[in-house]
């Protein structure tokens, strides 16, 4: 949300001073363009930095239209506006003494022996919430200065207008009109399009700033958050829309790549791109075998919280009747590290609950872990002679050894060593067993 | 939290503002701080460069000089340039004049004391400027002393030995004389210890946020403090500034300079010593040798030592540290509680303990004697409460103890480890750590299983950590691995979490009970005559119409009502027992005959009547009333409730209590309910007081810690209990 939106110059003798301003008397007091002169002269005052600069201005300001009083103190933010020639042509921010405000500007130096003094300094500054995401306004600001400085070089837009003042040139939108309509359009719209002359337009548009998302593997399982058959349109990248595609909340990365006819590199970076724009998240390969654990976030499924219970409900019930919340959270804190979902499920039958004919099992286990509520519990192999030589630094990969070795250290876990070399758990083990190291050499422990 | 480190902590810089002379630039370490390359922004602003590029040659100035840009200002000799100007190695700091740096960070008095964040795309500068106080004296009264010096380290538990020489008043006032008249020239008005940073776009705030509160405002504060009393930043900007001035017409290589000035300025020092440290995510230990003695204060970025919950897959910071619930799940009440985290806490040493008192050994503080002590004693299986009771320290010198080797990063708190508790290997623990650790273990604990089979067999089914010991005599030597592992963040106790089920046998019980109660006051009402009667049924219709049937009927003349009749009368018999007097609105009931004469006689006894058909009405459904829960069926305890499946339960599902502590009403009464089942008195009055432990918050396992229980007397109680509480497990 951008509070004010300014335009300041540096004038030879009058020092640094705000031209133009929206709303009127964000950044100094001030009415509108008429009372300019009346503005100059207060802003003039200030700049020979006496202290009663403040108290003149709020003076002029009750006498003035605008019964804004300035957001910020301009005597003290001047030298950040309008900064020292090393630090123009630079993006710049500052915060406000206060800590409530920043200001953003990118102020420009134009050199020509045209202008007094042989140059010509302004800045389009915007001034936000100190909290805010600052990262879509700077590009704004860099636009402004491009465009503005572009105009001025290319017929003196901005010192023409000084010289002549505005009702000269009644084809021409005053600035202060001009940055009113931005500010609005992108507090609005998040975008604008306007056109300032006939040969420039502004157009500019808020990009929200998303962090920069993990790596793909082969072994997630990419599950849809967004309706996709529903957004998805034939201008989309076609990689993209094959794998999306497949997304169906079951099928690992290395299959989706394999059914949609996809190299693995694409898909991954195909899915990467979704990710990044938070439609998918990434979960593991359901197994009956493999196991999962409770972890903190159990604590709300049990209080109910936002009736997630409720929700998990509508989500995994198949039967005909739905399951009562009790047995819902019952069955989702018995989880426990060392127990296979398989064994899971052994036990409710044996205190007499057929889960299957009431739950969907893999819908549960993904709801647990989406929310929170559960992690999984992977498996590792661990070979200690390979551990031994890799922590001497000697690591001696056998020369056209087992393909599998180099997965003994500890760091892939199975659904890794699953996927890379597409074999099953029972066959990896197989294989393992078949390696040359000595007995009780490959251990295998959880995590 | 943030990560610090030298890619995005460039440099610590001085700046001060004197009175005549303006702003100075009085030193800045590392001393090449390279110009910054805008790295991140590059597809943003082709265009923009491409209009600047035009610009980059700076207008002319006779001082300007060229950018020593080609080589990214990292130069340690002076040249000439052509025209003859003399460029000076430190007179560019990240590319930037630091003539012109000097002006643009002395902000204005408003920032006094706040936050001053300006970035210089892509530099940001972050600090917390000092200005002179308004009367324009830096010394302080002796009052307001105590104030700032409480301010230096607020965070740090053992204030750093301050040895002030009490202010020898002839002594400063000499100094004061000598240098009074140079001070009428100039004097400083402000400091400010600038920190520049260049953050990636996603961790700026948080980089800021930890940065300046835990480093930038203190070590700012220890610099007004030393200023305050003994003018210390002033005389050493003076010393600085003059020694750069000389090397600067000696022409002196700006690495020897550098040198110099660390070794002979405590300022320059103390601010080296802020940007390694801190760079490095050390303790910065500052060593201010001012006129009134030695001020080391210290400052950190405090370390995490714990994550409460499984960190995402790519957050490599939060890898390997300690899973734990033990703190993050303390609740405000416990904290408050005194002697809480005395009792549930123990000290794990994060070195070797004979390294420790080694070092310990080489300090000739009287206090180290018992701190050695302390380290013997505290070990992590043994509560800070249970040392506090060895008699060789007290309580108070064992928490302060603690502190100070939690502040040091010599140690962490955690519950203490106990041979019946169970131990998994954590989720959080980092592989890329095992070939080196298991090395590592295999030195330190030679005849022990290699690492990687001790965590397979911790791993693969939880179970009492005792039970991994071979034999007793072991255990002192396997509790000792175990917190080897601890420390390595290699392991996680698996606690134990509960909350209270009430079961439909109990449920059912405590409303029927409710019901006859609220029926014993109605039924006593009606005897008295009086009109009318009040009742809630909590049971639904449903279940009292199957059930009706089972009932044996005392007072069969009235059928029992169809289900929606009987809500419409429970909605209208809502009102207060006394109804009459106070129910009637005046607007309901028109104006009574005591206060209005022109009520007729005929309109009085429609009105008597009118009430007599509401009490017959409202008696007769007391009557149902009773009938209906005459005819339930009446509970019976059975010895295991949660088997109980009669038909009279069907409809209900067993209830959960949050948090017995805040039970009220029903709750409340649920809990008395289930008290009453056990035959144990022990289990009684141990349910009532374990009851407020079964939150989900606390881990069961700790409770014999802090209600002083044997651990096996615990565990007895509990078992007993078990069939009333729902468990899940996890760290």
């Amino acid at each position: 949300m951008i509070l004010g939106i300014f335009y300041a110059r540096f004038f030879p003798q009058e020092g640094p001073k705000i031209v133009a301003q929206s709303p009127p008397g964000c950044i100094t007091a001030s009415s509108s363009s008429s009372g300019n002169n009346n503005n100059s002269n207060n802003s003039n005052n200030s700049t020979h930095g006496n202290n009663n600069s403040s108290s003149s201005s709020s003076n002029n300001n009750s006498h003035s239209h605008s019964n804004n009083s300035p957001l910020v103190d301009f005597d003290v933010l001047q030298e950040y506006i309008i900064p020292r020639q090393a630090f123009c042509n630079r993006f710049i921010s500052i915060n406000s003494p206060d800590g409530k405000y920043t200001i953003l500007g990118f102020p420009v130096v134009i050199p020509h022996t045209k202008y007094m003094r042989n140059e010509f300094i302004f800045n389009f500054g915007l001034l936000v919430d100190a909290e805010c995401d600052q990262a879509p306004f700077e590009s704004v600001v860099r636009c402004l200065a491009e465009t503005f400085a572009e105009m001025e070089k290319q017929n003196e837009y901005l010192s023409l207008s000084e010289a002549k003042g505005p009702e000269d040139d009644s084809m021409r939108r005053p600035i202060e009109s001009l940055l009113e309509i931005v500010k609005e359009d992108l507090n609005n719209y998040g975008e604008c399009m306007i056109p300032v002359d006939e040969a420039n337009i502004i157009n500019m548009k808020l990009f929200p700033h998303h962090a920069t998302p993990p790596v793909v593997k082969g072994w997630h399982v990419p599950v849809a958050r967004t309706k996709f058959p529903e957004i998805v349109d034939p201008t989309w990248d076609i990689t993209l829309q094959k794998v999306v595609a497949k997304i169906d909340g079951v099928s690992d990365v290395r299959r989706i790549a394999h059914e949609a006819s996809v190299s693995l590199d694409l898909a991954k970076i195909a899915i990467r791109h979704l990710l990044y724009y938070d439609t998918i998240l990434l979960l593991d390969i359901f197994f009956f075998s493999s196991c999962y654990a409770p972890r903190p976030g159990i604590h709300d499924f049990i209080r109910n919280v936002d009736g997630i219970v409720d929700e998990c409900a509508g989500y995994v019930s198949h039967g005909r009747a739905r399951v009562s919340n009790y047995l819902l959270i019952r069955f989702m804190a018995s989880f426990s590290p060392g127990k296979s979902i398989k064994e899971w499920i052994m036990n409710h039958r044996d205190n007499g609950f057929e889960l299957m004919s009431y739950i969907d099992i893999r819908r549960f286990v993904q709801f647990g872990v989406i929310k929170g509520c559960l992690y999984r519990v992977h498996k590792y192999v661990v070979s200690k002679q390979y551990l031994a030589s890799l922590a001497t630094g000697q690591s001696r990969p056998l020369a056209g050894g087992d393909p599998l070795q180099k997965y003994t250290d500890g760091c892939h876990h199975m659904d890794q060593i699953m996927t890379e070399q597409n074999l099953t758990n029972d066959q990896v083990m197989d294989r393992l067993k078949m390696l040359p190291v000595p007995r009780g050499d490959i251990t295998v422990f959880y995590r | 939290m943030s990560c610090v480190n030298d890619e995005n902590f460039l440099a610590v810089a001085l700046v001060i503002n004197r009175s005549r002379d303006g702003p100075a630039f009085v030193f800045h370490y590392p001393s090449h701080v390279p110009a910054l390359t805008n790295g991140h922004e590059k597809s943003d602003v082709i265009d923009v460069e491409d209009i600047l590029f035009e610009q980059i040659a700076p207008p002319s100035g006779a001082e300007n000089g060229p950018e020593p840009a080609e080589d990214g200002g990292v130069r340690d000799d002076h040249y000439t340039t052509e025209a003859g100007v003399q460029v000076v190695p430190w007179e560019h700091v990240a590319g930037f004049p630091a003539r012109d740096l000097a002006y643009i960070l002395t902000p204005a008095r408003p920032y006094h004391k706040k936050i001053f964040q300006l970035s210089l795309d892509p530099l940001l500068c972050i600090s917390y400027p000092i200005h002179v106080p308004e009367n324009g004296k830096w010394k302080k009264t002796k009052k307001a002393n105590k104030e700032v010096d409480d301010n230096i380290a607020p965070d740090e538990p053992n204030p750093p030995p301050t040895s002030k020489t009490d202010s020898n008043p002839e002594k400063t006032k000499d100094g004061k004389r000598d240098e009074s008249d140079e001070d009428k020239r100039s004097s400083m008005t402000m400091f400010n210890l600038v920190f520049f940073l260049d953050p990636k776009r996603h961790e700026a705030k948080e980089l800021v946020d930890s940065l300046f509160s835990n480093i930038v405002k203190k070590v700012n504060k220890a610099y007004q403090y030393s200023q305050q009393h003994s003018e210390f930043v002033w005389k050493e900007s003076k010393r600085i500034l003059a020694a750069k001035e000389k090397a600067r017409e000696d022409k002196k290589k700006m690495s020897a300079l550098w040198k110099e000035l660390i070794q002979n300025s405590s300022l320059a020092a103390s601010m080296c010593e802020v940007y390694n440290a801190i760079s490095q995510n050390r303790i910065a230990t500052l060593h201010l040798d001012t006129v009134d003695g030695i001020l080391t204060p210290s400052v950190q970025i405090p370390v995490p030592f714990f994550v409460a919950d499984l960190p995402a897959e790519d957050d490599e910071r939060h890898r390997g540290l300690w899973l734990t619930t033990s703190n993050a799940f303390l609740s405000q009440d416990a904290l408050e509680e005194p002697g809480f985290l005395d009792r549930n806490f123990a000290l794990l040493l994060m070195d070797d303990e004979k390294k420790i008192i080694a070092e310990l050994q080489n300090d000739r503080d009287p206090t180290t004697l018992s701190m050695i002590e302390f380290v013997r004693l505290a070990k992590p299986t043994v509560s800070f409460y249970q040392v506090g009771q060895s008699n060789i320290l007290t309580l108070d010198q064992v928490r302060k103890y603690a502190q100070h080797f939690i502040f040091w990063r010599r140690a962490i708190a955690i519950p203490p480890l106990h041979p019946r508790d169970v131990y998994i290997v954590s989720p959080n623990c980092d592989l890329e750590r095992l070939p080196q650790d298991a090395q590592d273990w295999q030195r330190a604990f030679p005849l022990a299983p290699p690492l990687s089979t001790f965590l397979a067999e911790l791993s693969v089914l939880p179970r009492p950590y005792k039970h991994i010991s071979p034999s007793k005599a072991h255990r002192p030597l396997y509790l000792r691995m175990l917190a080897w592992l601890m420390r390595g963040g290699w392991v996680t106790q698996l606690c134990t979490f509960a909350y209270v089920v009430v079961w439909p046998e109990i449920l059912y019980e405590v409303d029927y009970e409710m019901e006859a109660e609220e029926l014993g006051i109605a039924t006593s009402s009606v005897d008295g005559g009086d009109a009318t009667s009040i009742h809630t049924t909590q049971e639904n219709a449903d279940a009292q119409s199957t059930h009706s049937s089972l009932a044996s009927p005392t007072q069969p003349q009235h059928p029992p009502q169809p289900p929606h009749q009987q809500q419409q009368q429970q909605q209208q018999q809502q009102t207060p027992p006394d109804a009459h007097a106070l129910s009637q609105s005046p607007s309901s009931h028109g104006p009574k005959p005591s206060t209005t004469t022109t009520l007729s006689a005929a309109e009085h006894s429609a009105e008597m009547a009118r009430l007599e058909r509401i009490a017959i009405k409202a008696h007769r459904e007391a009557a149902d009333k009773a009938t209906a829960h005459a005819r339930k069926t009446s509970p019976v305890p059975t010895p295991n409730p949660s088997l109980n499946d009669a038909p009279h339960l069907a409809g209900l599902t067993p209830h959960i209590i949050l948090d017995p502590k805040k039970a009220a009403g029903k709750e409340s009464r649920y809990l008395a309910a289930i008290a009453r089942r056990f035959r144990d008195d022990k289990l009684r009055s141990g349910w009532q007081l374990l009851c407020k432990y079964f939150d989900g918050r606390c881990a069961l396992e700790r409770i014999a810690l802090q209600e002083d229980m044997k651990r096996k007397e615990a565990w007895a109680l509990l078992t007993g209990m078990r069939e009333y509480l729902l468990l899940t497990r996890h760290w």
